[in-house]
């Protein structure tokens, strides 16, 4: 049974409390939750279909060949021209399309017209398309799933690494931190960019191997403050009265003192995450990130730059990108707020 | 204004908003500081006795504190409603204030001389740098400060705890101001520091002529100090008097509760004190009616619905109390003689077995300098210290801070790895133990230790705390860990139903029976008790004391009890030994240390407690100096350079630990060339 401390709840309302915090987490949430049925809002598939008499959601599973609805193609249903094909045909035959009837790989091309489209309802582009016809709500929201899970893995793996190298830096002490303090030292000097441009020139890099080479030099930052914390925490009595019961080693650092450090590793996350997001960002826009055609902000941000009278490319994204940092820096300073309650006093 | 008063408080109302609500911390409180006299302010944590310091000085953080409503009279202004830049003039010129920590109220990156004339540079602009520096060197003077040309030169953490406090004063005493607030100046002081500090106070008062607030929790201090006391409970007065006729005559049962509850020296050790049950209540739930309805022996139905007024019960002597002055019930009578019967000792036979013998212990800690980090000392925590405890005794260890108790403990279970010297677990030699092989040992032996917010992990319940020990040592299934649990929370007075919450929700006394509970639940031969009650208010000091004694008899605990307060160590104790400089200097049985200490050392421990009676005014015997670093501890008697009888050998020769000779019988150990 998980037993929540009433400190805990107590931070929590206090974070709820604070107005600006909470609701940019409601709305981060609401972001992360929309990206992850983006397959519902943001398709080329239909939602539902209607064809005599039988229901069918292509939405997930294994494609549906355009001879299943009568069609002359054995390659997957074109669901936009099947729609109109069901108008005319009239036959109580019917079709539900997603909001932006259009997934991140397509070009929608268009006979003597060049892309990029300006935004236009009728066609559904609601923020018009990139330099290749690509709908840009569908590579926004496609982008924001691939850079929001890269960095929420990212946190993941370098909190675990940084943490655990931090804590045991540490509890050891002595010999073993100084050698460690060195390690993180030179390793923070290693210019990473570089690095991660000589290595994406030989392979190219695919998400995991991104965030292989990104936590390689990303772990250096927590483990200073988890040292810190652990230093102070291994000096206070109830670790001493841990070890006076007999407490082995492992679980002074694991049932004492790492609890004793979530409040600490909690305000640093999403500080963490907007930096996980900018950098995969910054990398894409280099073009040394996830390789094309996949979804990007940095690609979409570098095409903005380039057709500059293309307005709705960089404005769209550069939105996207200011409403997704705010809120998770709102959060994150809510998050410290609510954990740190110093309140602002003076006297006079 | 009446002529004698310098400072008139009226229905002074402080309030706090906090998360949960505004909370008066304050609630209507009158009273007068006459000219020239101390006012003594006492109660326990929480009861607003700061407060009402900080609201006569307006320094309330802003913007949660408000002072809500009545006046402050000093000098015919009205303090509360002063404007800030008048408040700045009266500030540290006309009253000042010394607060409870001197290690944090010194600013650590500027010179004490800069800190110093800062006071004169604020209020006497027109004073030149050499005008301050003499009037600085002045004023350490004054304070007893040695060499103060040199202290204007140091910095904060060069100078010790008692020094600090010295120049808290004498820089709250520059302006030479008519009222000094003392807030607990000497609670974090050594008692043969705090003797100094006390006596410091009273002749610089007698010199100038001001009037002090001195703000305790000590009612030894109060009955040393004070010609009026205001006694506090949960934000409002409970009695007001002069000091004799309040320690005479106690008009508010919380008053009563207060001066039975404290163990005196005089007493007989091991009897049990007279306890005020429960705690004082939290301001966000008081009750209706009198505050101390639920602690009072004496309550009627009418305390539960009405607010006791003030009520006269001698010559300006008023208690807040529905029944003021009434017949005390038996919970708060004074010891009678008939009470004072001593348990036999438990288990006469097992009594010679020396179960733990400590033999010639040496605790160094190595320090390291220099660009190459080698071992350039030695930090002598522990040197050559020989003690056995029986089986069901308690043994005392008391002892200036930073003489070496605690790491003596510490080292006796094995936190420490020790540098020379033995340690006897019943005949089992366990000095030089692994870790692994301690673990069987550490069954037997557990620790309590002083910091009942400290030693609790917050982030596991009351439950996980208790389990921990029997997982540790994989006793018991789950559900039989669970049921022994349950147990040890009966034990040691606590509701079952605290096993689910998590330590926070707890009082400091009830996080120390926590405490107890964990070191008590592999049911252990020997607990090592490391200041346990010195974080704790009077009435809950009471309260664990007792337990302690309980449990002792009921599982034959063994108990090394450390202390600084020779009182509680005394009262607990069988044997008590002495310490000083890593060196046991005087160790025998409790009453013997009482009645004839042999140490001069020990001598001067116990006059420079404060008596809680304000009719005996004895000589005091106040130590001079501090401790001397542990680093370089003095060549010869490591006590010469304090001692008021030191002779040429003790500066040379070294005392060794001996039987005083003619003391046949009981064994009474004393290292001193003059015994």
């Amino acid at each position: 049974m998980m037993n929540l401390n009433p400190l805990t709840l107590k931070k929590i309302n206090r974070f709820k409390s604070i107005k600006r915090g909470y609701y940019s987490f409601i709305i981060f949430i609401l972001m992360i939750g929309i990206s992850l049925f983006a397959e519902l809002i943001v398709n080329k598939r239909a939602i539902v279909v209607k064809h005599e008499g039988t229901y069918y959601f292509p939405t997930y599973g294994d494609m549906i060949p355009g001879t299943k609805f009568g069609l002359d193609y054995d390659y997957e249903t074109d669901y936009r021209k099947l729609k109109t094909y069901f108008k005319k045909q009239r036959k109580g035959n019917w079709i539900l399309m997603p909001a932006v009837p259009y997934d991140a790989f397509e070009n929608d091309l268009r006979v003597d017209q060049y892309p990029p489209f300006p935004p236009s309802i009728k066609d559904r582009h609601f923020l018009g398309t990139d330099t290749v016809g690509r709908d840009i709500v569908a590579r926004l929201v496609y982008g924001f799933r691939y850079a929001i899970f890269f960095s929420l893995i990212l946190l993941a793996v370098n909190y675990t690494i940084g943490v655990s190298i931090g804590s045991a830096m540490g509890f050891q002490g002595g010999k073993f931190d100084l050698f460690f303090q060195r390690i993180v030292e030179i390793w923070s000097n290693v210019p990473f960019l570089y690095v991660i441009i000589i290595i994406s020139s030989i392979v190219v890099p695919s998400f995991f191997m991104l965030i292989v080479i990104m936590s390689f030099f990303g772990w250096m930052s927590m483990t200073w403050t988890m040292r810190t914390i652990t230093y102070k925490e291994k000096a206070r009595e109830y670790v001493l009265a841990a070890r006076a019961m007999g407490a082995s080693t492992s679980r002074i650092i694991f049932r004492h003192i790492i609890p004793n450090t979530v409040a600490i590793i909690v305000t640093f996350a999403p500080f963490s995450i907007s930096g996980g997001i900018v950098s995969l960002t910054s990398l894409d826009y280099l073009g040394f990130g996830l390789p094309p055609p996949t979804p990007s902000w940095g690609e979409l941000l570098h095409q903005g730059w380039s057709n500059m009278d293309a307005w709705w490319i960089a404005g769209s994204v550069v939105v996207a990108m200011v409403v997704t940092l705010l809120t998770v820096t709102f959060i994150g300073e809510a998050v410290r707020e609510a954990f740190d309650p110093k309140m602002h006093t003076t006297y006079e | 204004m009446s002529k004698t008063s310098i400072l008139e408080i009226k229905n002074l109302v402080t309030s706090f908003d906090t998360e949960n609500g505004r909370i008066r911390a304050v609630d209507d409180v009158s009273f007068n500081v006459k000219k020239g006299a101390t006012l003594g302010i006492v109660g326990e944590s929480g009861c607003g006795k700061s407060v009402t310091a900080f609201s006569i000085m307006r320094l309330l953080p802003q913007p949660s504190g408000v002072i809500e409503q009545g006046k402050i009279l000093f000098d015919d202004m009205d303090i509360v409603r002063l404007p800030a830049d008048k408040m700045h003039e009266i500030r540290g010129n006309r009253i000042s204030i010394i607060f409870q920590e001197p290690m944090t109220a010194l600013n650590p990156v500027y010179r004490i001389g800069k800190q110093l004339g800062e006071v004169f540079t604020l209020h006497f602009p027109e004073m030149t740098d050499a005008e301050i520096h003499s009037e600085s060197v002045n004023l350490l003077h004054k304070v007893g400060m040695p060499e103060p040309d040199k202290r204007l030169t140091e910095y904060p953490h060069q100078i010790s705890g008692g020094m600090r406090q010295r120049v808290m004063i004498s820089m709250a005493l520059a302006c030479k101001p008519d009222i000094l607030i003392a807030d607990e100046p000497t609670t974090a002081l050594d008692v043969t520091i705090q003797a100094q500090v006390l006596e410091l106070i009273t002749r610089l008062q007698r010199e100038t002529g001001m009037s002090v607030i001195f703000i305790t929790h000590d009612l030894g201090v109060i009955a040393e100090m004070c010609d009026d006391v205001v006694v506090m409970y949960a934000g409002k007065i409970a009695e007001k008097a002069p000091v004799e006729e309040l320690f005479k005559n106690p008009g508010h049962p919380y008053t009563r509760g207060l001066l039975s509850s404290i163990p005196r020296l005089e007493n007989p050790g091991k009897i049990k004190l007279s306890i005020i049950k429960g705690m004082v209540p939290s301001l966000y739930e008081l009750p209706d009616g009198c505050r101390f309805q639920n602690r009072c022996p004496d309550a009627e139905d009418i305390c539960k619905t009405r607010i006791p007024e003030m009520k006269k019960v001698g010559d300006n002597h008023f208690a807040a109390c529905h029944f003021p002055g009434k017949i005390p019930s038996p919970a708060f009578k004074p010891l009678q003689a008939n009470d004072l019967k001593v348990d036999p000792p438990v288990n006469k036979t097992r009594e010679s077995e020396n179960f733990l013998t400590v033999s010639h212990l040496k605790m160094h800690f190595p320090i390291y300098g220099g660009i190459f980090r080698r071992k350039v000392g030695n930090v002598y925590a522990v040197d050559d210290v020989s003690l056995t405890i029986k089986s069901s005794e308690t043994v005392g260890l008391v002892g200036e801070s930073g003489c070496g108790k605690t790491t003596l403990g510490r080292t006796i279970v094995r936190l420490y790895k020790p540098t020379d010297g033995n340690i006897y677990f019943g005949r089992k030699n366990i000095t030089r133990l692994r870790q692994k092989e301690l673990r069987d040992y550490r069954r037997n032996m557990q620790m309590i230790f002083q910091d009942p917010f400290e030693s609790l992990n917050s982030r596991h319940t009351v439950g996980d705390i208790l389990e921990e020990p029997f997982i540790i040592h994989n006793v018991g299934t789950p559900d039989e860990r669970k049921e022994e649990v349950k147990t040890l929370l009966y034990k040691v007075g606590l509701p079952e139903h605290a096993a689910t919450r998590f330590p926070h929700e707890f009082s400091g006394g009830q996080r120390q029976r926590i405490g107890i509970a964990r070191a008590i639940a592999l049911k252990p031969d020997l607990i090592i008790c490391d200041e346990p009650v010195s974080a704790l208010d009077v009435s809950i000091q009471s309260q664990i004391l007792n337990l302690l004694m309980d449990l002792q008899k009921e599982m034959n605990l063994s108990y090394l009890f450390i202390a600084h307060d020779l009182a509680v160590v005394k009262h607990i104790s069988d044997r008590i030994a002495v310490m000083y400089l890593g060196k046991i200097v005087e160790f025998t049985d409790a009453d013997t240390i009482y009645k004839k200490p042999l140490h001069p050392y020990t001598r001067a421990l116990i006059s420079a407690i404060p008596i809680p009676d304000p009719c005996i005014k004895g000589e005091k015997q106040v130590l001079t100096g501090d401790v001397p670093s542990p680093v370089n501890p003095p060549a010869g008697c490591s006590f010469h350079t304090r001692c008021p009888v030191a002779i040429d050998k003790c500066r040379s020769e070294q005392p060794l630990l001996l039987p005083v000779p003619g003391t046949a019988g009981t064994e009474h150990l004393v290292s001193c060339h003059l015994v």
